[in-house]
């Protein structure tokens, strides 16, 4: 774990280079490839060094992180070719990558809350920085506040476990067992936060809309997994009392997740239409969590990845539709299938990926999810089939929209995909739809 | 950024930093009351500018402050040698000492005074209020309080501070709003130990420093300067480091005082006041992120015929006390490896 958290410091000297854009996008695709090729018993602890270690769920996500932020690189040409702050943009992403390894790979609590903290400082100067829109004060604004609000009591309950337990590493928190109600609203609410649950995501929508493209990316692929992450390392600890009040965050979440289904089908800007859709999957992710059994737990962790990959491939094809035409509206965006046919079909591809249609990763999570939920009780059935029944038709609604009929007649001139775009898309839906055939690294944990 | 180096002001100086040694290193509290009187007669003249007709009112303000506060000083203290025999512990007392001394460091019933002195100061003037200032009534304070109405001045230091800062627009004001909430969060560490107390007083002090600083090199007194400049953006990102870092966000420096403190409080089962004074940083925060706004955008209105430069000592000297704050939360660290 060290060999790679030491690549990635050294490879902030590179971004002060001149014209070291693509060298430091390959230098971290490289890294990625390692990381994937690293001999790993992924079912217990293991890598150790320090602090850091690596058990499944930090090897998916930090595999997950290494991936965005690749793409995230490779999505953000235009900074490049317009020189736009440039390598401060390189860095600023290097260091939130530093920061969002070591999120996944500490095995201290207080370590883990110390970087999920960090983790925010690069997004807000990513969103208010490379923003587009004045409105990116505001949205910077809630994100901080929102994430930070909760977190600070979480930091609290974080230092009571400290001053009972006398430690605070992960892997022994099943050893002990808390039953206090204050503990548990303050343990889980900042993840829930970071998720978003429906009641309080609210700044996800203003977070996303004013961010650059690759803030949405890494916002959508990472910062919301960062919230389940946390939310499967203390669940371990307030297991009793998570018996007895997990009900009100997985009815919140199912019915919040209903509704914002709904709220999809309004939304007039396409990347509202996608940040709000990403509430609806990751209220499934919270119901499978607070389920808290086997394959609650795994579907959740499976469907975060999905969407980690799966909603940043969406939020690229937005950027790439707001970079040719200039707005985000949907009224804008028509009948593209005459302009991109071939982007039309990777509008078709993740979309379905979406959908969770057969060879996802979108498909297995959902499965294993919906089958805990309607076993944990059979009266989230209605609500799971509405969820999933909405998502297939919001998505086809964007589908249909976007892609056929009559183009937009005030666009004077368009050019077409170019082979990095290309690249990109495939690069998030071929591992979404390859992994699957691989699924024991995902599915089985202990 | 220097302070004026007549030998007039110096012998001030001196004799400003010797008499807050005198008070806290005498046996008896009447020593304590002759350093806090020299502390209070040497600042007068070093505030005092005949030029300036704020800072001649700061300087009578002050007088008239820290005068009363020294004479209930000096009366409760007499009234506690006749009253009481030597270790006898009477809480009015102490509740009375204590209040005088929160008046000297301008603590929360007796605040009124403090963001009204240092808008007339200049910002050497108001570091050295914000911080050299506050250590003698802080130590005098640590050898004899009543803890529950520490823990009361506590958390109202804390609201007050938070939100009397939200609506200032003058930085002087934000700064001295801000010290009133960070002097709960020192009032918290005093409530454990002085140890605890000195590292956060030498965190605050520290960012402090660079803050008042750099607003002195570049003339900077209201929120809309800081727009109206033409500034390099590395010196704008001095500012924002900062600032996150007196704000106490993670990866600087000033979370790491904040997190030590948090840690011993909850350690000594002080969760409420806990709670009160982090919930309180955040709006703290909130009206910091108002001063670095221009430095978050990287697109902000700049009007071109008013450019800041900095000399490049100067410059060196910001950067470096910059990365300190900014990875001296890693070095830090390492020590309790």
């Amino acid at each position: 774990m060290m060999k790679f958290l030491v690549m990635m410091i050294f490879l902030i000297p590179l971004c002060f280079f001149y014209n070291m854009f693509w060298m430091v996008q390959m230098v971290i695709f490289f890294m990625a490839f390692m990381y994937m090729c690293l001999n790993m018993n992924l079912g217990i602890y293991s890598n150790l060094s320090y602090m850091f270690s690596c058990d499944m769920l930090s090897y998916g996500l930090i595999l997950l992180t290494f991936w965005i932020c690749v793409l995230m690189i490779m999505a953000s040409e235009g900074l490049y070719s317009s020189g736009f702050y440039t390598n401060f943009f390189l860095i600023n992403l290097i260091f939130l990558m530093v920061m969002l390894f070591l999120t996944f790979s500490v095995m201290n609590l207080f370590m883990f809350y110390l970087f999920f903290e960090i983790s925010l400082i690069p997004t807000l100067l990513m969103i208010i920085g490379w923003g587009y829109q004045p409105e990116r004060i505001q949205a910077g604004l809630y994100l901080l506040f929102y994430t930070l609000f909760v977190s600070l009591p979480l930091l609290m309950g974080i230092f009571y476990l400290y001053d009972l337990m006398g430690f605070i590493m992960m892997y022994f928190m099943k050893f002990f067992f808390f039953d206090s109600y204050l503990l548990y609203f303050c343990m889980v609410m900042a993840f829930l936060v970071k998720m978003p649950m429906y009641f309080v995501h609210m700044w996800l929508p203003k977070a996303h809309v004013e961010a650059p493209v690759s803030g949405s990316m890494i916002l959508a692929g990472i910062m919301l997994k960062m919230g389940g992450y946390g939310l499967m390392r203390v669940m371990v600890l307030i297991q009793g009392i998570g018996l007895k009040l997990n009900i009100i965050w997985i009815s919140i979440s199912l019915l919040g997740g209903f509704y914002i289904s709904l709220k999809c089908f309004v939304k007039l800007i396409l990347s509202l239409l996608l940040l709000t859709s990403s509430v609806a999957h990751m209220s499934m992710v919270i119901g499978g969590i607070m389920t808290m059994n086997y394959w609650g737990y795994l579907g959740s962790y499976v469907l975060m990845i999905g969407h980690g990959l799966c909603s940043s491939g969406m939020f690229c094809l937005a950027y790439l539709n707001y970079e040719r035409l200039g707005s985000r509206s949907l009224f804008i965006y028509l009948g593209m299938m005459s302009f991109l046919p071939s982007m039309s079909l990777w509008w078709f591809l993740l979309i379905s990926s979406y959908m969770a249609s057969p060879p996802s990763l979108n498909l297995m999570g959902e499965m294993s999810l919906i089958y805990w939920l309607v076993s944990w009780s059979w009266v989230s059935m209605f609500m799971l089939m509405m969820i999933s029944f909405l998502s297939i038709g919001y998505w086809l609604y964007l589908y249909s929209y976007t892609q056929n009929g009559l183009y937009y007649l005030g666009v004077y001139w368009f050019y077409s995909g170019v082979s990095r775009e290309y690249l990109l898309l495939i690069l998030h839906w071929l591992p979404l739809n390859v992994m699957v055939v691989k699924m024991d690294i995902l599915m089985i944990m202990f | 950024m220097y302070p004026s180096l007549n030998s007039n002001k110096m012998f001030f100086y001196f004799i400003l930093f010797l008499s807050t040694l005198i008070s806290i290193s005498s046996n008896s509290w009447l020593g304590c009351w002759v350093g806090l009187e020299i502390n209070l007669l040497s600042f007068i003249p070093l505030i005092s500018n005949t030029n300036n007709m704020m800072s001649s009112e700061a300087s009578l303000k002050y007088f008239l402050t820290q005068s009363i506060a020294s004479i209930n000083f000096l009366f409760f203290i007499l009234l506690k040698l006749m009253w009481m025999k030597n270790f006898m512990l009477n809480n009015s007392i102490s509740i009375l000492i204590n209040s005088s001394l929160l008046m000297k460091m301008g603590s929360t019933p007796f605040h009124f005074w403090f963001p009204n002195i240092i808008e007339g100061l200049s910002w050497f003037n108001s570091f050295i209020l914000m911080s050299w200032q506050k250590i003698a009534p802080m130590i005098l304070l640590s050898y004899y309080f009543y803890s529950k109405f520490i823990i009361i001045i506590i958390i109202m230091n804390s609201i007050i501070g938070a939100i009397g800062g939200l609506n200032q627009s003058s930085l002087r004001k934000i700064m001295a709003f801000s010290s009133i909430n960070n002097l709960s969060w020192m009032l918290a560490s005093l409530l454990i130990s002085e140890n605890l107390w000195i590292f956060y007083f030498m965190m605050y002090s520290f960012l402090i420093m660079i803050l008042c600083l750099l607003f002195n090199s570049m003339n900077l007194f209201y929120i809309n300067q800081l727009f109206f400049f033409n500034m390099n953006y590395g010196i704008k990102f001095l500012f924002l480091i900062n600032f996150l870092s007196l704000g106490g966000l993670p990866p600087f420096l000033g979370f790491y005082s904040k997190w030590i403190i948090i840690n011993f409080l909850i350690f000594n089962n002080f969760p409420m006041v806990c709670f009160f004074l982090i919930m309180m940083s955040l709006i703290i925060l909130f009206f910091y992120i108002r001063i670095i706004y221009s430095s978050f955008l990287f697109n902000n209105l700049n009007l071109k015929w008013i450019s800041i430069k900095l000399k490049n000592k100067q410059l060196f000297f910001y950067t470096l006390s910059s990365l300190i704050s900014i990875f001296g939360i890693i070095f830090s660290t390492f020590f309790f490896m």
